[in-house]
């Protein structure tokens, strides 16, 4: 079962989708019921990954993993090369798995798609069934990703994306749509292109470099990184051809440009994906490739990364501040803390790591659900300008509400989960110099922290003056809510989906049952986190310790060769590994200043008695010693 | 010669008599019936195809003069064959029924040729079956619609064939004036052996490489491609868009391999500017189309850059599992074969009123007035894109980890790389002008609906193409494995020693590969 799930997870929406192909009549109601049914199943089916995942596995490690052969030679090509090594070696495989870095991002693309289908039932009355198809297309795609452990099929689910959001923002989007799709289409499909090369490059040189296959296998790969396999000159070239493709997707200063336009001409379910998930393929590929695989190329290139994303930081934000348009707004946002995301990864630390990655999750939640908000707002105004709307909180309670919760999410108030990303990120970035965590010291520094911590200020100026003008001051509406959306929206003369046909008369209802049913799980959720996010941290450290930083590879070597050797403690309660619990043994490896991380015996107990206690000591004195081999 | 030594030519000798026998029928009253003759066409071909999976991969001991069976012979038999099944599909209906019998005939009669090419150990027969691929194409063309611009791409392309013939008949002339030998195994012992005249070989090779480039469209004999394509109906430039171009690079691996692959610098930056200008000419022309036809015409130029980056590499620059660039070149021509062709049975299954679907807004709203189409186009236009899950996306795998296969310490590496790079980011280029066309199809409104064309041949090639490319992504083994095999002689066999007397080599040969490795091997 375990092996089967991820696939499962994966290919789930493709039901859905095969089952919408195959649907007759245009019954909405029904297309809108299979949509959401087969993201909700493959939301549970996320869900049972979680629970076996964190049964299953040994913290830190890539759990339910799978392979099926692809792009293998074949015994016959082996003949042919007369014993002259694998010349059919070719390992490029379905490899998926997950560990405590992507399976939360797993989970929140599952989470964030059903509501995001949700949410089109009103908004999207043209060409209802493409629409849904294209939907779990896309989140096929990214679900994909996040659980793709062979380079090559990480490539092909990235680039994937690209084709259902080109057509969801091309037919179903704003006045400008074919403009705004073909810009984002073009604009990442360069950027990947380029990260195309640097992928197949990496395989050629893991080849070489002794894999004795043209490999992709990403867990292969990382053990050939940490032996030292890729040199820095080599490094620099594929770090350079990955930051490519991903800088564009997060995006980073000065490549932002495509963003604004694709989220003011997406459909709400688009935009809401856009900023929950697609953004993070960007941060995540940085996370997942370019950090773990290219150490010393992300060492070299982090400062110049770093006064980017702090460019883009306060530029966006100040950017943010001046328009005039609400979705614009959130959108310029985005970008700003997608760069507090690069700086908290290029921080190099563990506390910069686990805030970066929790940032993601924050950055998915809060702003697709103030996506979401506005798209309440335009469905009924059909406007989002500042200045045809104000003082909606009188008449919009309900709405009201929720804007401000998600903005103060948003803007990181503690108590709600955008201020552990916030905090986790600066901290990381300020102590970057330091070795409080065991690991070597990092690129950046305080005066990095500094910086960026003005656009943290900015964001609540933006963010709070947003609020401000929409819910309170002056009651505001549009007169004749809907002509004149109609009005603009035929123009080229297919109506392209909001028709707002749901409008009751006066504008502006408060949010309906369905509309407060979505927005309240996430609501509920920017809490949790936001007050208990020691689960999430702690899986999320385990990761980054093991696949990023690799920090624990000795361990592994010892303890790895017994399944079932490293299991946590039954009775060490919510996975708790924390930094104070971790004793720090520090070694220099002659390649460099790698750092090695046991953890505490009271923190880690091997399942089985006596032999594993031994196994845990002779770890802790091997990565304390690794320095000599 | 013996008698029983025919029966190696089986699939060739279906194809003579069969496109014959056409001929014949096609004057009877038998060819009044409709579907009758492509029918008994396609009968041919599907024989044709059964005894060349019949006879397997030849093991090259038949006594054939001028002739040599090899790996590459079954690959190129079994893959022409069998996309000139889908072409016969295509080309169900001409434009005049009188001359179906000719059409069809000279169809057979190209498709012969290519078949010949990969056989060919002589370059007399070489030359003869470069030239029986390519004059049936120019009356092709010319038959193909009754209009005045088939006619006028027909005479166009005539002219500039011949002249492509006079280069290619020349250099074939100085390899022989440099071995002394017409025998291409006798050229490449020559040649290897360091006693051909080095100058004259390498005129030569650049003549033949010249010639050659027009048959695959490669800048700068690319020019004619566009206004060919526009002047021909749609079924015969999906023809255009394989059969020449795919007899064109067996002809380039065939004359190359007498070389042995070696490449001296003058030769490889030579290859490298046409394939870097073919690439970059086809995209960036591409983008300012406005008729499909045209557009099509400049990505099938670009598609042949990157199958000259494959060429480039070769069998023997590289290292590694996926370095074989044959491979990657015999891979990337039969998913392209399919792909365009799928796009042209697109165009094909559609009229506007009297005329074909040209301009790249007639497509507009195809997707709501005939979504399985659409969804069919989409899918060989993302292919011809090289995006993911299609085969075309395989494809570029294939020939750009060749491209990368190279070891740094070689001479060649950074400029490999350069190329690859050149290369992907053409990919992104050609990405625009795809997309224009699947955006017409899915977001702009429908104009003026668009009449199924009459005959379900075009929707069927369409929709074969599609579900190839789809099922060569997930599945691309057994495409795969045939495409290795066939290049392997080449890649182990084949390689001549001491080149590098001639100036000619850019890398150190092993010298325990003898040139009577060659010679056993096609002899």
């Amino acid at each position: 079962m375990s092996s089967w799930i991820l696939t499962l997870v994966i290919f789930a929406p493709l039901a859905g989708v095969a089952a919408l192909a195959l649907m007759r009549g245009e019954n909405k109601r029904a297309i809108e019921r299979v949509a959401l049914g087969t993201s909700l199943a493959a939301f549970v089916l996320a869900g049972a990954a979680a629970v076996l995942f964190f049964q299953d596995e040994p913290r830190g490690g890539f759990g339910l993993k799978a392979t099926y052969a692809w792009l293998e030679g074949g015994a016959a090509e082996d003949a042919l090369s007369g014993g002259r090594g694998p010349i059919g070696g070719v390992d490029v495989a379905y490899r998926v798995g997950v560990d405590g870095i992507s399976l939360w991002l797993l989970l929140l693309t599952a989470f964030l798609t059903p509501l995001a289908i949700a949410s089109s039932f009103s908004a999207i009355q043209e060409r209802v069934r493409e629409y849904y198809i294209l939907m779990l297309l896309l989140e096929t795609a990214m679900l994909g990703v996040f659980c793709a452990l062979d380079l090559l099929l990480f490539y092909i689910f990235f680039e994937f994306t690209l084709v259902p959001l080109f057509f969801l923002i091309g037919i179903w989007g704003g006045s400008e749509r074919r403009r705004a799709s073909v810009k984002f289409f073009l604009y990442t499909l360069a950027g990947s292109m380029i990260t195309f090369a640097g992928v197949l490059y990496t395989a050629y040189y893991a080849y070489r470099s002794g894999a004795g296959a043209f490999t992709l296998n990403l867990e292969e790969l990382m053990r050939l990184s940490r032996a030292g396999a890729f040199p820095a000159g080599v490094q620099g070239w594929i770090f350079l051809s990955f930051a490519a493709g991903f800088a564009i997707k997060v995006p980073l200063f000065p490549l932002h440009t495509w963003l604004p336009l694709a989220h003011t001409e997406a459909p709400t379910a688009g935009s809401v994906i856009l900023a929950g998930v697609l953004l993070k393929l960007g941060t995540y590929g940085f996370c997942r490739l370019s950090l773990p695989l290219l150490p010393e190329a992300s060492r070299a290139f982090a400062p110049a990364l770093a006064v980017l994303a702090i460019i883009g930081i306060v530029y966006t934000a100040l950017a943010a501040w001046v328009q005039t348009d609400v979705k614009k707004l959130v959108a310029y946002s985005s970008v700003s803390h997608l760069g507090f995301c690069m700086l908290g990864l290029f921080s190099m630390k563990l506390a910069g790591m686990n805030g970066a990655v929790m940032y993601m999750i924050n950055h998915g939640l809060s702003t697709g659900a103030l996506f979401l908000v506005i798209g309440c707002l335009y469905e009924r105004y059909h406007t989002r300008e500042f200045a045809k709307l104000g003082g909606l909180a009188r008449r919009m309670p309900v709405m009201a509400f929720f804007l401000i919760v998600f903005t103060l999410s948003s803007i990181g108030l503690p108590g709600l989960n955008g201020f552990i990303g916030e905090f986790l990120v600066l901290l990381g970035t300020a102590t970057s110099g330091s070795t409080m965590d065991g690991l070597a010291p990092g690129p950046l520094g305080f005066p990095y922290a500094a910086v960026a911590a003005t656009g943290i200020i900015l964001g609540a100026v933006y963010m709070l003056y947003m609020c401000g003008r929409v819910l309170f001051g002056p009651l505001v509406e549009p007169v004749q809510a809907g002509g004149v959306g109609h009005g603009e929206r035929d123009e080229h003369g297919d109506s392209s989906g909001h028709g707002g046909h749901h409008d009751d008369g006066h504008g502006g209802g408060d949010l309906t049952r369905r509309e407060v049913a979505i927005l309240a799980p996430i609501a509920v959720l920017c809490l949790i986190l936001g007050v208990y996010p020691k689960p999430m941290l702690a899986s999320i450290q385990a990761a980054a310790e093991a696949n990023v930083f690799s920090v624990d590879d000795r361990r592994q070597a010892e303890g790895g060769a017994a399944p079932g050797g490293w299991r946590a403690a039954q009775g060490n309660a919510e996975f708790g590994m924390q930094n104070a619990e971790l004793t720090c043994h520090r070694a220099e490896d002659p390649r460099g200043p790698v750092v090695f991380l046991a953890p505490h015996s009271a923190c880690l107990l091997p399942s089985s008695g006596v032999s594993g206690a031994l196994r845990a000591g002779r770890a802790a004195s091997v990565a304390s010693t690794g320095g000599a081999q | 010669m013996t008698f029983a030594a025919l029966g190696h030519l089986l699939p060739e000798l279906i194809l003579v008599v069969g496109a014959c026998a056409l001929l014949v029928l096609g004057v009877t009253r038998a060819a009044r019936r409709p579907g009758m003759l492509a029918a008994s066409s396609c009968g041919v071909c599907a024989a044709a195809l059964a005894a060349t999976l019949w006879a397997g991969i030849p093991d090259g001991t038949a006594e054939l003069p001028g002739l040599a069976l090899s790996g590459m012979t079954f690959y190129v038999r079994w893959l022409t064959l069998l996309v000139g099944l889908l072409l016969i599909l295509l080309n169900w209906r001409q434009a005049d029924p009188a001359e179906q019998g000719e059409y069809l005939s000279l169809l057979l009669f190209t498709m012969l040729g290519v078949l010949l090419t990969a056989s060919a150990s002589d370059v007399v027969v070489l030359f003869f079956a470069i030239e029986l691929v390519s004059v049936p194409t120019y009356v092709l063309v010319a038959l193909s619609r009754r209009d005045a611009r088939a006619s006028e791409a027909a005479v166009k392309y005539f002219f500039l064939g011949a002249l492509s013939a006079a280069l290619l008949a020349y250099g074939l002339g100085f390899l022989y004036g440099a071995a002394g030998s017409t025998s291409l195994s006798a050229m490449a012992r020559a040649i290897g052996s360091g006693a051909a005249v080095s100058g004259l070989a390498l005129i030569g090779l650049l003549l033949v490489f010249g010639g050659l480039s027009f048959k695959i469209a490669a800048v700068p004999f690319h020019a004619y491609a566009a206004d060919v394509y526009e002047g021909a109906a749609a079924p015969v430039t999906a023809l255009l868009g394989f059969i020449p171009k795919f007899a064109g690079f067996v002809a380039l691996i065939r004359v190359l391999d007498v070389f042995g692959w070696a490449m001296s610098p003058g030769v490889f930056w030579l290859i490298w500017a046409t394939a870097a200008l073919t690439m970059t000419v086809g995209n960036v022309l591409g983008l300012i189309q406005k008729n499909v036809k045209r557009m099509l015409a400049y990505s099938s130029i670009a598609h042949s850059g990157y199958m000259l980056v494959a060429l480039l590499v070769g069998p023997r620059l590289g290292e590694g599992p996926m370095s074989n660039g044959v491979t990657a070149l015999l891979f990337y021509m039969a998913v392209y074969g399919v792909m365009n062709l799928g796009a042209f049975a697109a165009l094909s299954s559609f009229r506007r009123g009297e005329d074909e679907v040209e301009r790249v807004e007639d497509l507009s709203g195809l997707a709501r007035s005939q979504p399985g189409a659409a969804l069919a186009l989409g899918v060989c236009l993302f292919s011809l894109m090289g995006f993911p899950p299609t085969a075309g996306f395989l494809g570029k795998v294939y020939i750009f980890s060749g491209a990368f296969s190279v070891g740094a310490d070689h001479a060649y590496a950074g400029g490999l790389a350069v190329l690859a790079v050149i290369g992907v980011l053409n990919s992104a280029v050609a990405a625009a002008y795809y997309l224009r066309v699947a955006a017409v199809c899915w977001v702009s409104p429908e104009r003026e609906r668009l009449a199924a064309a009459s005959g379900m041949s075009g929707r069927l090639g369409l929709t074969i193409a599609a579900v190839a490319m789809i099922a060569l992504f997930v599945s691309p083994q057994a495409l795969l494995s045939k495409a290795r095999t066939a290049s392997e002689p080449v890649l182990s066999g084949r390689v001549a020693k001491g080149v590098s007397r001639l100036g000619l080599d850019g890398t150190s040969v092993p010298s325990d590969v003898s040139a009577e490795g060659y010679v056993a091997l096609s002899e």
